[in-house]
């Protein structure tokens, strides 16, 4: 009873107009709990954690900071870009804390692939395994995590 | 002290109301124009609204306040307001400048786009018809309920315009994709529109001194600057003055004008933009690389200096980096960090 509270409580904080302006369910008729559920099969599928895929985005976070908003080439075959604006993201699983609003681009060079996702997603997905749902601008499949980020 | 069920809260031993119970204290200081700072808007995730108390409940801090407020902190009776329910009469201590924040209604005078995600808004206000603040201090201003956003919620904005024109404000906001304020902002505010904000805050200002002064920006970080400077223009203030202003290409340049015009008002004043990723259309000729860099290149340790930064947490650790090593005192280095 108290977990099913707390996750309408979650997907309540989670809708469009919450704490961001999109929310983070996009227009995934699926249940917060099977999204995370489907999530975490495909985590498995690839054998990682989701703890290994946050803490490659932080590296490459990291290392795109330096360059104070422009592109920053990593070797052997990325550029990454991390651009800040004003403000703080609560988390909508209720931890304390701020996020800073910073997006962070990884561009691979040899084949011009993207990703963007923002140090909120990194919370997101290290601390609760949750990518978001399907439609979301900053939705990114774990699977294509890996590949874009060569984590294995 | 009980008083038809409502309890007596007593501000800094000078100023006391009375509030219902149930609310937080958080809430209830607002309901006085007491604005504490809070960008959860009360629900304890924050950790800005800290208040001291002084005299008064005694209950146990709740797991957010734990979390938020260091053992130090805890034992000088600090506590995050909206986690504290006015259950019995208290007294609290804030900060003085609390007391002259207040809540403003204004209309949008004018809408002009700076850059290609840049935009100025002018705000006439109308109740109180002006606003006393401090060269680089920054409002909240309200996002209304619009579209599918049903929560009021606020926005920092830092004021460009100089306190000399108190009965009108301009913010130069930059655009976020999916952000919920600059989407009403770029997308739902008009002209004639009427909005709500708060403040003045922030203790990111101009310091008198004797020292030449460095400002270093970056994006919307030009505004505290340019209300600054348009500041000491009207003050005549014959301070040595530089300031490095980093954009990667020519489209994310603005107000190069008005910075050239106040070249030649102020005594010695120079702008210093630099491109750190100019585009071969761009003709640049100025300076190029990152501003800290440029800043690296340009200033003389041999001066002391008051600094002023603001921009990107990023941003602004590169140039204390370099203000460091080049033995420039913390205590005069100033900064507003974007959050």
């Amino acid at each position: 009873m108290k977990l099913s509270k707390k996750l309408v409580a979650i997907t309540a904080a989670m809708q469009p107009g919450q704490i961001a302006c999109d929310g983070f369910l996009g227009n995934d008729p699926r249940s917060l709990a099977a999204i995370m559920a489907a999530d975490q099969a495909a985590v498995n599928r690839i054998g990682l954690s989701h703890r290994q895929i946050a803490r490659r985005m932080i590296e490459f976070r990291d290392a795109g900071q330096k360059a104070c908003g422009d592109w920053i080439t990593i070797p052997p075959r990325w550029e990454v870009r991390v651009d800040s604006a004003r403000g703080k993201l609560l988390c909508p699983f209720g931890d304390p804390g701020l996020y800073p609003k910073t997006s962070i681009t990884v561009r691979d060079i040899q084949n011009g692939t993207e990703i963007t996702f923002t140090d909120l997603h990194i919370h997101l997905i290290g601390r609760h395994g949750f990518y978001e749902g399907s439609g979301c601008a900053f939705r990114v499949e774990p699977a294509r995590l890996a590949e874009v980020l060569d984590i294995n | 002290m009980i008083d038809n069920q409502q309890f007596t809260i007593t501000i800094n031993e000078r100023r006391e109301f009375r509030s219902t119970p149930g609310v937080s204290l958080l809430t209830a200081l607002k309901g006085q124009q007491v604005f504490i700072p809070s960008a959860c808007g009360g629900r304890g995730a924050c950790g800005l609204c800290k208040v001291r108390v002084v005299r008064g409940p005694h209950s146990p801090l709740s797991s957010k306040e734990r979390f938020h407020l260091t053992e130090e902190e805890q034992r000088q009776g600090l506590r995050l307001s909206c986690q504290v329910p006015v259950d019995q009469a208290m007294a609290v201590a804030i900060p003085d400048g609390y007391f002259h924040a207040k809540e403003y209604r204004a209309e949008v005078a004018d809408i002009r786009n700076l850059t290609h995600d840049i935009r100025e808004l002018q705000l006439r206000l109308i109740d109180p018809p002006v606003l006393a603040f401090k060269a680089g201090q920054y409002i909240e201003l309200q996002i209304p309920r619009y579209a599918q956003v049903q929560r009021l919620s606020f926005r920092a904005y830092s004021i460009a315009s100089p306190p000399s024109s108190p009965d009108r404000i301009e913010l130069e906001i930059r655009w976020i994709p999916h952000g919920l304020g600059t989407t009403y902002i770029f997308k739902h505010l008009k002209l004639h529109d009427q909005v709500m904000f708060h403040g003045p805050h922030g203790d990111f200002y101009l310091r008198e001194s004797p020292r030449d002064i460095i400002l270093i920006a970056g994006g919307s970080g030009m505004a505290p600057m340019k209300s600054i400077l348009l500041d000491m223009r009207e003050r005549h203030d014959p301070r040595t003055t530089r300031y490095f202003f980093g954009a990667r290409n020519r489209r994310d340049l603005f107000l190069v004008d008005e910075m050239k015009r106040l070249e030649l008002d102020l005594p010695d004043f120079k702008f210093i933009p630099a491109l750190s990723q100019p585009l071969p259309d761009d003709s640049w000729h100025g300076e190029t690389g990152l501003i800290m860099d440029v800043v690296d290149r340009h200033i003389d340790s041999n001066r002391p200096a008051d600094t002023y930064l603001c921009g990107s947490p990023a941003m602004i650790n590169a140039c204390l980096a370099v203000l460091t090593r080049k033995g420039f005192s913390d205590d005069r280095i100033f900064f507003d960090k974007y959050s």
